[in-house]
Parts: structure tokens; C-alpha cells; sequence
């Protein structure tokens, strides 16, 4: 006796229609989450979770860019040579290069809007270094101060940000 | 410091010679429900076949196709992988092989540049350069995150989740440092609205003041919305052969040079770099660029990657004196601060002194090399993947004089449900030979720069 194949059913949800005339228009609901991997770059992110500022450092005497990078990479874009850990000394005191103020942001936005985003040149950093400014009004030449979100880490680049610097 | 070996710095060279022939585009608008990406594609393709003046049949021509180059900048957009597949099919082009291309905003160019590359190689005699973006796919600001996506994930996306957040601080960096104003920045906008007003393919034309520009509403400051491009649905497409091919199907090809250059995606990551000169630079001329502290090139300035195509294009077309051999220029006007960087890059002004090029008139029509006669990404379209092919076309068109034919035709803009205005008027230049365009990705991370020259 062969067995009762089952009945295939339908366990979907039907597509809602946006927009029936001229051409059907239905929405196509897309909701995942990824596995990011901040790799080698780990202990920058978990730095910040402390309130260290971590950036790398190419030791390969043959190279010729020795200062520190910041966003840190693994490896040397140079020299191609692992490159080696280290911390900024605190406080971190910065100068804004150049800001702009995020007054339409896209969606899914972590910061309240109108906000200001800023690059901050470091000492002895080869790169310069994107945040936002907690407070306070931005310009050109502006010294600013790190600051870390070590309570309730987002475990993000939100982790740092900048107040302007007393004196 | 990056610094580049002598064979880096090669000049690329085509084994033989290559040719545009036809272009094709859509009616570029915010949503496009009444059409499916390959539909749209469609619509670009017959126009490239049928109203080129071509002297083979559609169907004669598409069995002379060898190739097809890809565009599209974004799999969140269309949802779909593998579109090339569809779009070879729907084109009727099975079982030739295409190549996916995503340079973001540059897919167009370096679309052609994959096309132009295959029939110079001798790969194929007949290559379809084709691009497309369908953006309406999610609403604005869910499209404004998969475009800030291209940004670095790590250590940017969440810091705006717009691209014109990453743009912003390169106009703010830029007017500290080379003295650009607000209106001139807004006369750019001006332009490119008012130039859409003329074609029928526009999304955004209008007749702004620079008043009206200023007071639009803020992006991220200091850009407004009348200093930034749309999200568009389109396509389109463009027929690249070889000499031979070329004049068998058309009486008036150009000859194509294309080349490209990509830098860091992190704008902030831009070390300080030597200028590499033009043919017509001296080093003379930037001495005390740099003048002021910490001042880097090309920093938030300026984009290598546009500055090293340039480079490229220019030494393989023989170009000496852009400004004074080229008769019109398309620019990456993504944003008003894009354009007015790149007119450094690509010579239309030494470094530094980009504002006077729209200040002096040179950039109008009329003027002496006008940009972006089509209306640009502000006016007229930025359907990413389709928009480095648009801009060649419209190059292409001018040198071929069919801007009336392909602009002035009143059965045109009706196709699209648009009137043509009575106060149109033509933006024929009286006679190009040869046009530049900018294709520009990523706040500088890749750029093409295409030239076609009249060969008729």
C-alpha cells in the first residue's frame, strides 16, 4: 500500500500590495543579521569598551612610514608587515580637520539628529580619525578631547567620542 | 606617504583602436513601478538599435555583439542576484558572455572601460557596455544606509548612514582651504537644474536662483538638497566596436580612451602624496599649495584617484592642454562639492583655483569647455550603475551633433509622459570633436575618465 502523500500547504505570509494599477507593486520584507567579525582589529574595539585609544604601529625598519595608524590596521599597507599595538597616552587631545552637521541621516541612525561629525588629526598619527562631538559647536583648528563609552558599550565605532577640550 | 614605482605609473595601451558607436537611455525617474529592471534595459537598448542611425538592422547588429559589460553598483538595491544573467537573456543576447561590474559609483565607467578593454584586446569586435540601478527598490533613507554602506562599515557607516555626510566634510575642508563660497557652490546646482530643464530624460530639471539653492533644505550641512543628486530607476546602454565594425555601422564613430584609479575608501586614511602632474603642470605651480598647516594632497581636497586617470586618459589620447583641446566635459556632480573638486584633478584648473572655472564662465555654454550639458547626477540622473554610460553617451551625442534629435524631439518626451517645454532650447555645441567625462565612486575611491574624439 503506498503511503498518502500529504498535501503541500502554503505557510507563508501574503505579500502585502502597495500599489495595484499601472503594474503591482508588493512589498518583499527583508530582515537578517549578519556575523561582522572586527578580526585582528579586535582589541581596538574592546580598547574602547575600556576607555583605551589603540592604534598600530609598523616596526619593520625597512619601511618608511613609522607613525601611528588610526583607524589601526592589522597589517602595514606599505611594507605589507604585521604592524604592532599602542596606546595613545590619555588624555587624548585632538584638532578637528574638518566636520560636517548630520542633519538628514539614513536610516537606522544610532545618534539624534542634528549631530556633528568631525576628523580629528592625533599627534604622531599618519591618518586621521572620524567621530562625532558629544556637545559644542565645531571649527577648523579646534582642540578636542576623547571620550569613552565604557558604560553600556555599543561594541561599535560609537564607542568614542569627542568633547571639546578645557582650555 | 604612498609612492609609486615607475611601473605603476605605465601608461595603458589599447592593442588596437576602439570606437563608440550608439548610445541608448531611459526616462530616469524617482519610481518606476511600471517596469521591471530588464524591462528598463530594454527600453535603453532599442533606443541604442533603432535611433542611432545605424546602417545594420537591430537584429543584424545584435549578431555582430561578442560582449557585454554589466553595471550595477548594489545587490541590496536590486535584490537579485546575478541580474547580468537576466539582462543577457531578456536583451536576447544568450549564450555571450557578461561580466558583472560594481566600482559604485563609477560601475558606468568602469563598465565602458570592461568593454572598451575587450575590444581592444581583440576579446570581441563588438562589446555592449550596459548599466542599470533600480533604487526606488526600498524608500530614501533605507537607500541612503545601503549607500552609506560604502562608506567603511567599521569605522564610518554609523557615523551618518548618508553619503552626503562624507561629502560634507570635504566642502567644509575645501572652502577653508582654496576660499569656495556657498554661492558658487549653489551656481553649480543652478547649472545642472537648469540643463536638466532641456532634456526629456531629466529627474530633477528646474529653474532655481542661487537663492533658491541656499535655501533649500539642509542634507548635511553645508550641503542642501538642491546640491545633491536623486536616487533614480534606469539604465543604459552603449555600443563600443572596432574600427573596422565602426564604420560598417555608423558614419560617425568616436574613438574612445579610457582609464581609471582607485584610493582608500576612508577619506580621513589620504596621506600626504606628490602631486602627479599633467601634461600641461609644472611642479612650479603648486609650491606653496600647502600652504596652510597640515594641509595634505589630495587630503579632503582633492581626489588621486580622478588626478591619477586623468593622468592616464590624457597621456593616451594625447591630450596636452585639457582646457584648451576639450570641447565639453560630463563631471561626477553627485554633489556641487564633487564637481568643483574634481575640476583640479582633471585640469580644468590648477589646484587651488576650482571656483574660477565657474566663476569665469568657462563652465556654461557657451563658455569655453562647458560641463555637464546633460543635466548631470543633480539634474537629470544618478541611476548608479547606468550613470557612467549616460554621461559618455551624452558626450558622445554632442560630438555626433544629435543633441537636438536625441533632446529636441517632441515624441520623445511624450513617450515619457512629459511635455517638451515652449521655452526649450538646444544645447548643441556648434562643433565638439572631443569630450571628457568623470565617472566617481565612493568619495574618490574609484574614478574613470573616458574621452571620446570625433573620427568622422
Amino acid at each position: 500500500m503506498t503511503p498518502r502523500r500529504k498535501i503541500t500547504k502554503y505557510t507563508g505570509k501574503p505579500a502585502k500590495v502597495l500599489q495595484s494599477e499601472p503594474a503591482l507593486v508588493i512589498e518583499w520584507p527583508r530582515s537578517l543579521a549578519h556575523r561582522h567579525t572586527y578580526g585582528k582589529l579586535s582589541p581596538f574595539f574592546k580598547g574602547l569598551t575600556e576607555g583605551k585609544l589603540l592604534a598600530t604601529r609598523c616596526i619593520n625598519p625597512e619601511c618608511s612610514e613609522h607613525r601611528l595608524w588610526l583607524p589601526p590596521r592589522a597589517d602595514c599597507p606599505d611594507c605589507n608587515q604585521p604592524m604592532i599595538w599602542e596606546e595613545l597616552p590619555q588624555p587624548v587631545i585632538g584638532t578637528v580637520h574638518t566636520y560636517a552637521r548630520v542633519e538628514y541621516a539614513g536610516a537606522g541612525i544610532e545618534l539624534t539628529t542634528p549631530y556633528f561629525q568631525i576628523d580629528v588629526e592625533l599627534p604622531g598619527v599618519c591618518t586621521i580619525f572620524k567621530g562625532y562631538l558629544q556637545y559644542g559647536t565645531p571649527e577648523i583648528g579646534m582642540k578636542v578631547q576623547a571620550c569613552f563609552r565604557t558604560e553600556d558599550p555599543t561594541n561599535t565605532i560609537l564607542d568614542i567620542y569627542w568633547i571639546p577640550a578645557a582650555g | 606617504m604612498i609612492t609609486l614605482k615607475e611601473g605603476n605609473w605605465r601608461v595603458p595601451k589599447w592593442n588596437r583602436k576602439v570606437f563608440a558607436v550608439a548610445g541608448g537611455l531611459t526616462n530616469y525617474k524617482k519610481f518606476c513601478p511600471e517596469m521591471k529592471l530588464e524591462e528598463q534595459v530594454m527600453v535603453s537598448f532599442r533606443q541604442m538599435l533603432e535611433n542611432n542611425d545605424l546602417k545594420l538592422s537591430p537584429v543584424e547588429i545584435k549578431g555582430l555583439v561578442n560582449f557585454l559589460a554589466c553595471g550595477n553598483f548594489s545587490d541590496h538595491f536590486q535584490d537579485q542576484l546575478l541580474c547580468e544573467a537576466k539582462v543577457t537573456d531578456y536583451l536576447g543576447l544568450d549564450p555571450i558572455y557578461d561580466i558583472g561590474i560594481k566600482t559604485g559609483g563609477a560601475t558606468g565607467g568602469s563598465t565602458v572601460l570592461t568593454a572598451a578593454m575587450a575590444v581592444a584586446s581583440g576579446y570581441a569586435d563588438v562589446a555592449l557596455a550596459v548599466g542599470w540601478e533600480r533604487m526606488s527598490e526600498v524608500d530614501t533613507r533605507a537607500g541612503n544606509f545601503y549607500i552609506a554602506n560604502a562608506a567603511c562599515k567599521d569605522f564610518e557607516t554609523r557615523l551618518s548612514r548618508i553619503y552626503a555626510a562624507y561629502y560634507a566634510p570635504m566642502a567644509v575642508r575645501f572652502a577653508w582651504a582654496y576660499n569656495l563660497s556657498e554661492q558658487t557652490r549653489a551656481k553649480v546646482a543652478v547649472k545642472n537644474h537648469l540643463y536638466a530643464y532641456y532634456s526629456p530624460y531629466s529627474q530633477q530639471p528646474g529653474k532655481y536662483t542661487i537663492q533658491d539653492v541656499l535655501d533649500s533644505p539642509m542634507s548635511t550641512y553645508p550641503l542642501r538638497f538642491l546640491e545633491c543628486c536623486a536616487m533614480t530607476d534606469g539604465a543604459a546602454c552603449m555600443l563600443l566596436c572596432d574600427e573596422k565594425t565602426a564604420y560598417k555601422l555608423t558614419d560617425k564613430p568616436c574613438e574612445l580612451f579610457i582609464a581609471g584609479g582607485s584610493h582608500t575608501l576612508r577619506v580621513a586614511d589620504r596621506r600626504d602624496m606628490e602631486i602627479p602632474l599633467l601634461p600641461h603642470e609644472t611642479p612650479e605651480m603648486y609650491h606653496g599649495l600647502r600652504k596652510k598647516e597640515v594641509q595634505r594632497w589630495p587630503g579632503f581636497e582633492s581626489f588621486a584617484a580622478a588626478r591619477f586617470a586623468a593622468y592616464f586618459a590624457y597621456r593616451m589620447a594625447g591630450i596636452t592642454n585639457p582646457l584648451e583641446e576639450l570641447d565639453l566635459v560630463e563631471l561626477h556632480d553627485a554633489f556641487t562639492i564633487s564637481d568643483i573638486q574634481t575640476y583640479g584633478d582633471i585640469g580644468l584648473r590648477p589646484y587651488g583655483q576650482e571656483p574660477d572655472y565657474i566663476e569665469s564662465g568657462d563652465a556654461y555654454f557657451g563658455g569655453k569647455c562647458p560641463a555637464n550639458l546633460s543635466g548631470g547626477l543633480i539634474g537629470t540622473m544618478h541611476a548608479v550603475g547606468a550613470t557612467g554610460i549616460f554621461q559618455g553617451i551624452e558626450c558622445l551625442w554632442q560630438i555626433q551633433g544629435k543633441y537636438d534629435k536625441f533632446h529636441g524631439d517632441p515624441r520623445i518626451w511624450k513617450s515619457f509622459g512629459k511635455k517638451k517645454p515652449e521655452d526649450w532650447r538646444s544645447l548643441q555645441l556648434p562643433d565638439a570633436r572631443q569630450a571628457l567625462w568623470v565617472s566617481h565612486a565612493g568619495v574618490g575611491s574609484h574614478v574613470t575618465v573616458g574621452i571620446l574624439r570625433k573620427a568622422f
